[in-house]
C-alpha cells in the first residue's frame, strides 16, 4: 500500500518555525516530574509560564525554570492575573527581565467568574507592548474585528478562547472562530476551554493554526497519556484541514450506487 | 506632620532605612537574586543585576519569579 507522503507543515510564529501545533501550559501539575513527562509526551515546543510575587516570608523560587530544557523550548510567559492594561504592561516587562524572553501571552482579565478578557484593555496593552519590541500573543474572545485590530497593532498571533479557562467545555462558538480565521494574517491559536483531544482536532479542522492546552492535560487521570492524546488530536485535525473536508448536506446522499439495486417483488411497494 | 518613611514591597508597607539600595533590600529580604525580576515603580531589573539604586519613600517595589501557569 502506498504511504501518504509526509508533508512538512511547519508553524511560523514570531519569526520562528515550529513543527508542533500543540502549546502546553505548566500550571496545575502535581509535580515537576509529571509535568516534564507530559510536556515530552505532548511534543510541545512552546510552553507557557506565569509570573508571581516571591513569598518574602519564605523566599526562594520553585525551580520551574530549572526543571525544563529551555534550549529546546520556546518560553511563553503570560500576564495571567492582570485586570488592567497597565498591570499587564508591568508584568510583561517584569517577565522579560525575569526570563530574558520577549514573547508574552497577553491576558487582561477583569472578570473573575468567567475569566473573560477585556478587549479594549487588551488592544491598548498590545499596542504598547508591540511598540516596545515584544512578540505579543493576545488572549481574546473570538471577535474578527478585534482580531484584525490586534494584527494591525503588530501582534504575532491572536488567541481566541474556545470556552472559559479551565472549563473543559470545548469549542462553544465555532461560527465565531470561523470569522476570525477568515482573512487572518497572523496565526490563530485557540486557547482555553479545550477538554479532550477531539476539541483540539475540531479547532485545527476549522483552520486554527495551533491550540494551547493546560488544565485538560494537568487534570487528566493520566496527564502523560492525555498529553500524548492531545498531540495526536492536533495532528489529526491539521491533517484533516489540509485534506479538505466534504461539504455538509441537509439530507442523506447514498455512498453506494443507486442503480442495479437487487429487488424482490413486493406488492406493497410500487415499482 | 509626616509618619515614618515607608516602601511598598510586594504589596506590603515596609519601613525605609535611609540610604537603603535596591541591591541591599534584596539581601535584607534574603531573596536569591537569580531567576527573579524586580520592579521599582516603572523600572524593571533582573534580580541578579539589581542596581545600587537608593530607594525613596513611597517607592513601589515588586519582586517576582516564574511559576507554573497557562
Amino acid at each position: 500500500m502506498k504511504q501518504h507522503p509526509h508533508t512538512p507543515d511547519p508553524l511560523t510564529l514570531g519569526g520562528k518555525t515550529f513543527t508542533s501545533r500543540l502549546m502546553t501550559g505548566t500550571g496545575k501539575f502535581t509535580d515537576f516530574g509529571v509535568m516534564r513527562e507530559a510536556l515530552a509526551a505532548s511534543g510541545s515546543q512552546i510552553v507557557t509560564v506565569a509570573i508571581r510575587r516571591v513569598e518574602l516570608r519564605a523566599p526562594g523560587h520553585d525551580g520551574l525554570l530549572d526543571a525544563l530544557n529551555w534550549d529546546a523550548l520556546q518560553l511563553l510567559p503570560n500576564t495571567a492575573g492582570c485586570r488592567t492594561a497597565d498591570e499587564a504592561l508591568r508584568v510583561a516587562r517584569l517577565a522579560r527581565v525575569a526570563t530574558g524572553v520577549n514573547w508574552i501571552k497577553l491576558e487582561v482579565i477583569p472578570d473573575a467568574r468567567y475569566l473573560l478578557p477585556d478587549p479594549v484593555g487588551t488592544l491598548r496593552a498590545a499596542e504598547a507592548l508591540a511598540a516596545d519590541g515584544f512578540t505579543v500573543l493576545p488572549y481574546v474572545q473570538a471577535d474578527a474585528v478585534l482580531a484584525r485590530a490586534l494584527e494591525d497593532a503588530g501582534c504575532a498571533a491572536v488567541m481566541p478562547l474556545a470556552s472559559p479557562i479551565g472549563s473543559g467545555r470545548g469549542l462553544r462558538s465555532p461560527e465565531l472562530l470561523r470569522t476570525v480565521l477568515d482573512g487572518a494574517r497572523v496565526p490563530t491559536i485557540v486557547d482555553a476551554g479545550l477538554g479532550v483531544p477531539s476539541d483540539a482536532a475540531q479547532a485545527l479542522e476549522l483552520g486554527a493554526d495551533a491550540v494551547l492546552v493546560n488544565t485538560a492535560i494537568a487534570e487528566a487521570r493520566d496527564p502523560v497519556g492525555m498529553a500524548h492524546a492531545f498531540a495526536l488530536g492536533v495532528q489529526a485535525g491539521r491533517a484533516a484541514f489540509l485534506a479538505g473536508r466534504m461539504p455538509e448536506r441537509a439530507q442523506a446522499s447514498p455512498s453506494s450506487p443507486t442503480s442495479g439495486v437487487v429487488r424482490l417483488p413486493d406488492p406493497e411497494v410500487p415499482v | 506632620m509626616t509618619g515614618p518613611a515607608t516602601l511598598t514591597v510586594n504589596g506590603e508597607a515596609r519601613p525605609l532605612t535611609p540610604g537603603l539600595t535596591l541591591h541591599a533590600l534584596l539581601r535584607d529580604l534574603n531573596v536569591n537574586p537569580s531567576r527573579v525580576a524586580v520592579g521599582v515603580n516603572d523600572d524593571v531589573y533582573p534580580g541578579a543585576r539589581a542596581p545600587h539604586r537608593t530607594l525613596e519613600a513611597g517607592d513601589v517595589i515588586e519582586i517576582v519569579r516564574v511559576i507554573g501557569g497557562g
